[in-house]
């Protein structure tokens, strides 16, 4: 039962423990980092990765990687300022803008999904190639042209505006969040991507459709990433090709120190949750405490490595493969 | 027995049913590359041939010089299974540090330097064969924290370099039949690496670590040694990319020129054929992978595309030329 | 379930027979098995329990005979039709998510009964109460939202067989639980908890039960049936059985006669390798022997004797917690792999495919991964000794295509087998061989050459430490029989002597 034990230390409540921790810490620093508008700011940093980390966490379950965040945001949330109200372009096409960028986002991890199930390309290839894909969408919709900038005020003020406290990308988030959970927790979808993790062979041994998951898995990811880029958007005010820029390298370590192996069929959407708090929560107080932010990727640098070798620490062997 | 051995018995089976053609389906894979170079090449003559003048092969090969050691660097990692996100990092600090330190200090600072990176990738390497970790969570944290030892050296401003600037730059500004000499020492760094992985006993571990880690550490391969070397020439790889990106710009700063090669180093070892999963390395083809990377932008703009496109092509090239080269293999698990 | 069915066998096989080519895995093998009875299986490797149990699972297909489950005659095309007729088999290795619950697991199964699967919600609450139902009726005490990777092997066990009880025959028929070596890796204590748990399958299933645990057959099951090269050699009840009885049926009487010629140990002769008291918790322990030069020594056990973490350990694959290791008289400290092989040793593993050999380089390169020195030329590798070492082993052991360029990957195991050997045998300083089943999945003519190559090996005045597939090839090859039980020495016989051991003797070492 002892492993029982540690994977409970591992698990959620030891990221708990780092949170409070830290949360304390910053606290006594810095008396501002506690202030309700502090938070507030806080939760509105974390609404976007905590979208996409709940895609990616989908893909990183099966033993995959997706690696294209960063142009589908571009790409769907472009696409969704040009046909919304703005300086550039007549057109508003009011919610068939969400739908069409949505889809777009879908439709790029459709096809990442289907090239890597149905034609065994790696997905480290695939989404590194799709990365490319929906950032060349983006510029492509930029253009030459004006910087497309939002018009409906009270639409970029939403993001911001509070309801019981919380803003409102948050609680977009947080909805999103919920969703992932449900999905990853309780359907034959979401503990078919831990069992391909854990041991492909005997899914398909056992007739699980794991084709149609990948598949799933990827399209969901492109969803979100195309989700967080409209809010990116919104966010900003303007819609830009690099809106993502930087999200990979936020995202993803905050789902493998949350305890989500990139190996597969470990961890969760709560986990990675957790992870992207408390990546974002830290880059926060260490501004707040006066640190210099080009220090912001040293520090994310040094506990990715401690988290990960301490992980792995106990189960080095003399035969085992490390890649 | 269990039913999900025999289907994996069965699948590798079909798989080596397929052996007949593996002789085809290796050349394939071998000329692949240069092919689709080429072939790009070919539709740009068709369109526009003036881009195919020499100023156009200059700036070419001037802009791949980077991509290709970087790529060289990748592909030898790659080669052992492994990936390292940082040498582009390890590159981009180099070449500040050169811009910092040359010109007080001339050709001692460029072997320090050098010496240093190499040092950079060994320690990638050792923490990789010491504590087992996965090497893209380990070079994803060197990379974080390369940045920000780069932003502090550099404290955020371009670092010109003054003194002794002919000493770096005239890698750049020496032209042998029309291409500079930095993309010409890419060249020669390919060639060395492939004689290192065709003919050395080193680079035959390699490539046999890359193909069955298991095997060959049972048969008496010294794995973490290996790994650590590879590490380590990325390292230097990176290092004498840093050296090209000062030779051109004559500066050096964390947002400058040379500071967005890892995907294209990344993208010009896949296009260059080389294997996500390992032992598949040919640093010959990476030559022609970081030309069709670093051409893309210049056939756009033969074809009348705008810059724009560019993105769109590399990605699409990308998965291609996998797709392409991964044919024969249908039945594995890949993940 | 209803009663009708009672009077028809849960399961007839009429004159299965099954061939692989020239080989006969199964010749006409009848058996019928009442409801509520547990029959036995056992035969030696090779005597055609796992084509037998295959074509029961629908994996395989016989060439000839019939099967009738419950009364009804049936074809398996796949595993879902056995599924469907009532055909629960838990496989000898473990085919369990490790991450997901006890519950999840067992309602794997289910899903694909139904051969379809569902995007729909996962009901947890039915989920789990159907695990704790099924836990019940196999009387069962296991949380069914446990981990199953926290649980024990005897656990994971019982969920394995909790998966094969779901299986729900059409019209009330009986199903049919097929235990392929179930107690394999589990210790004493644990055994007596799956034995417990088969009692009370009986009360609503039949069962199949192969085990090399001859002492366990003869107490769990009713009856038992034996396979020799393919033929049911016998079936009959197991009251009043003993095991002398069975091992007439599953192998021939009389001594083998060992072929080849033995030279008795020269006295004050020094071992090349000795083994003191070495273990390695949970694998082995208090294992000590000797090996001398131009010895064969052959370690006999079941699978999860030990054998096998033992000659890692030797080799330096796996580290030991107690005991030492002498190589010419020299004690050993911090073995490793690479100190390993400098003293002279090497290992060709059970496991070719992903152990052995590397499918994706050549034999030029597979021969000259064992790093000689002959094959460097200063820093540059020397690639005409390579290949011509190459092709003078090729030649040798007569490896068909004999292609050096050719990708090992693209030759038959036994000829990749070939390499392998070659590989080591290369190897100037070579004094130790440490062979794991090195005639695993070989045919006779490639058995042969292999066999003969190390019986010249020896004859060289190498070492040689192997773990044989079947206790013939010890018979026939060793100098010294070593038998491992539960990871403990049970029995240690010196062949030079020259008596007629038989294998039944043997046998009853190992169990």
């Amino acid at each position: 039962m002892t492993l029982a034990r540690i994977r409970k230390w591992n698990g959620p409540t030891g990221i708990l423990l780092a949170l409070c921790a830290l949360i304390l810490l910053f606290s006594f620093i810095n008396p501002r980092f506690a202030s309700v508008e502090n938070l507030q700011n806080v939760l509105f940093q974390i609404s976007v990765p905590l979208i996409i980390v709940v895609g990616t966490t989908l893909v990183i379950q099966m033993g995959s990687i997706d690696l294209s965040v960063e142009g589908v945001m571009g790409a769907a949330g472009m696409a969704w300022i040009l046909m919304s109200a703005n300086t550039r372009t007549e057109t508003d096409f009011g919610m068939w803008a969400w739908v069409i960028a949505l889809g777009l986002g879908l439709g790029v991890g459709l096809i990442a999904g289907l090239i890597y199930s149905k034609l065994k390309v790696p997905s480290f290839v695939v989404s590194l190639g799709t990365w490319y894909v929906g950032l060349g969408i983006a510029v492509l919709l930029y253009g030459n042209s004006m910087l497309p900038t939002l018009t409906n005020d009270s639409l970029a003020r939403w993001p911001t505006q509070l309801t019981l406290g919380l803003p409102h990308s948050f609680w977009l988030a947080g909805l999103v969040f919920i969703a992932g959970l449900i999905v990853s927790n309780h359907t034959h979808f979401g503990r078919g991507l831990m069992a391909i993790g854990n041991n492909e062979a005997i899914a398909i041994a056992n007739g699980m459709p794991v084709d149609r998951y990948k598949i799933m898995a990827f399209s969901l990811a492109g969803l979100l990433a195309g989700l967080a880029g409209i809010l990116a958007t919104i966010q900003l005010g303007s819609g830009s090709p690099d809106i993502g820029s930087g999200q990979l390298f936020v995202v993803i370590p905050a789902a493998v120190i949350g305890g989500t192996s990139l190996s597969g069929g470990e961890g969760g959407v709560l986990r990675s949750a957790l992870g992207v708090c408390l990546l974002i929560i830290l880059n926060n107080g260490l501004v707040l405490s006066g640190v210099d932010p080009d220090y912001q990727s040293g520090v994310f640098g040094m506990i990715l490595l401690i988290a990960v070798i301490t992980v792995a620490w106990p189960h080095i062997d003399r035969l085992k493969v490390a890649k | 027995m269990s039913v999900a051995q025999t289907i994996t018995e069965e699948q590798k089976g079909t798989q080596f049913g397929m052996i007949n053609h593996f002789g085809r389906i290796a050349s394939w894979h071998t000329i692949a590359p240069p092919v689709v170079f080429f072939a790009m090449l070919i539709i740009v003559s068709i369109f526009n041939p003036n881009y195919l003048g020499p100023l156009g092969i200059s700036i070419a090969t001037a802009s791949a010089a980077p991509i290709l050691l970087i790529a060289l660097g990748q592909s030898m990692v790659l080669n052992v299974g492994s990936i390292d996100l940082s040498n582009a990092a390890i590159s981009l600090f180099g070449a500040i540090l050169l811009a910092l330190s040359v010109p007080d200090f001339g050709w001692v600072s460029i072997i320090v330097v050098l010496a240093l990176l190499t040092f950079l990738g060994a320690i990638n390497g050792a923490i990789l064969a010491y504590t087992q970790i996965p090497s893209f969570a380990l070079t994803l944290g060197t990379l974080g924290i390369l940045k920000t030892a780069t932003l502090v050296i550099s404290g955020s401003e371009t670092i010109y370099v003054t003194n002794n600037r002919e000493l770096i730059t005239l890698l750049y500004l020496t032209k042998l039949g029309g291409i500079s000499l930095t993309f010409w020492l890419g060249i020669s760094v390919a060639l060395i690496l492939w004689a290192v992985l065709r003919l050395t006993m080193t680079g035959q571990d390699m490539t046999g670590i890359g193909k069955n880690e298991k095997g060959a550490i049972l048969t008496g391969v010294p794995v973490k040694r290996v790994k650590i070397m590879a590490f380590a020439l990325s390292g230097f790889a990176g290092g004498l990319a840093g050296f090209c990106i000062v030779a051109q710009a004559g500066s050096a700063s964390a947002s400058g020129l040379g500071s967005n090669l890892l995907l294209p180093g990344i993208a010009a070892a896949l296009v260059g054929g080389t294997s996500i999963s390992g032992g598949v390395t040919n640093p010959i083809n990476v030559i022609f992978g970081a030309l069709t990377v670093a051409f893309v932008p210049i056939a756009i703009q033969a074809i009348g595309f705008g810059a724009q496109a560019q993105s769109l092509v590399y990605g699409f090239f990308i998965i291609l030329v996998v797709a392409l080269s991964t044919i024969g293999s249908k039945t594995r698990i890949v993940k | 379930m209803t009663y009708q069915s009672t009077q028809f066998p849960v399961l007839k096989l009429t004159g299965i027979t099954r061939s692989f080519g020239p080989v006969k895995a199964l010749n006409n093998v009848s058996l019928s098995i009442q409801k509520g009875e547990v029959l036995g299986l056992i035969g030696e490797n090779g005597a055609g329990k796992s084509t037998l149990l295959k074509i029961l699972a629908g994996i395989e297909q016989p060439d000839s005979g019939t099967i009738e489950m419950n009364g009804a005659m049936t074809r398996f095309i796949s595993p879902y039709d056995a599924l469907r007729a009532g055909v629960g088999v838990v496989h000898q290795e473990q085919s369990l998510f490790t991450n997901l619950t006890v519950a999840e697991n067992i309602a794997q199964q289910m899903v694909e009964k139904h051969g379809r699967a569902r995007f729909g919600v996962q009901d947890w609450t039915h989920i789990n109460q159907q695990a704790a139902r099924v836990l019940q009726k196999i009387g069962v005490d296991l949380d069914p939202k446990a981990i199953v990777g926290d649980l024990s092997f005897v656990d994971r066990q019982m969920v394995e067989i909790a998966r094969a009880v779901c299986v729900d025959p059409k019209q009330g028929g009986t199903p049919l639980i097929i235990l392929d070596e179930p107690t394999a890796v589990l210790e004493q204590a644990e055994t007596e908890v799956l034995e417990r748990e088969i009692r009370k399958l009986r009360e609503f299933s039949s069962v199949i039960f192969v085990s090399h645990r001859l002492d366990e057959v003869l107490r769990i099951c009713d009856r038992v049936v034996v396979l020799r090269n393919g033929v049911l050699t016998s079936d009959r009840s197991t009251k009043g059985a003993s095991k002398d009885d069975l091992f007439q049926a599953m192998v021939e009487d009389a001594p083998v006669k060992t072929t080849r010629v033995r030279r008795p140990k020269k006295s004050g002769e020094q071992p090349i390798l000795s083994v003191k008291n070495m273990g390695k918790t949970g694998r082995f322990k208090n294992v000590s022997f000797d090996a001398y030069a131009g010895k064969i020594t052959a370690i006999i056990g079941t699978n999860g004797s030990g054998r096998g973490a033992l000659v890692r350990s030797l080799f330096g694959a796996e580290a030991f917690d107690s005991g030492t290791l002498e190589i010419s008289g020299q004690s050993v400290t911090s073995w490793s792999i690479s100190r390993a092989i400098r003293a002279g040793l090497a290992y060709v593993p059970a496991e070719r495919k992903t152990e052995g050999m590397i499918g994706g380089y050549n034999g030029i390169r597979n021969i000259a991964l064992s790093r000689s020195d002959q094959f460097k030329m200063g820093p540059l590798l020397n690639l005409r000794k390579m290949k011509q070492a190459a092709q003078h082993w090729f030649d040798r052991l007569g490896v068909s295509p004999n292609d050096i360029h050719k990708p090992l990957a693209a030759f038959s195991g036994g000829n990749q087998q070939k390499v392998v050997l070659a590989k080591w045998l290369n190897l100037p300083d070579l004094r130790i061989l440490i062979l794991d089943h090195p005639l695993r999945g070989l045919d006779v003519g490639v058995s042969h050459t292999v066999n003969a190559e190390i019986r010249r090996a020896c004859d060289t005045g190498l070492s040689v430490i192997m773990i044989p597939d079947t206790i013939e090839e010890a018979l026939e090859l060793a100098d010294e029989i070593l038998v491992l039980r539960d990871g403990q020495l049970s029995a240690r016989h010196d062949l030079s002597i020259g008596t007629g051991l038989s294998i039944q003797e043997i046998m009853a070492e190992m169990v």
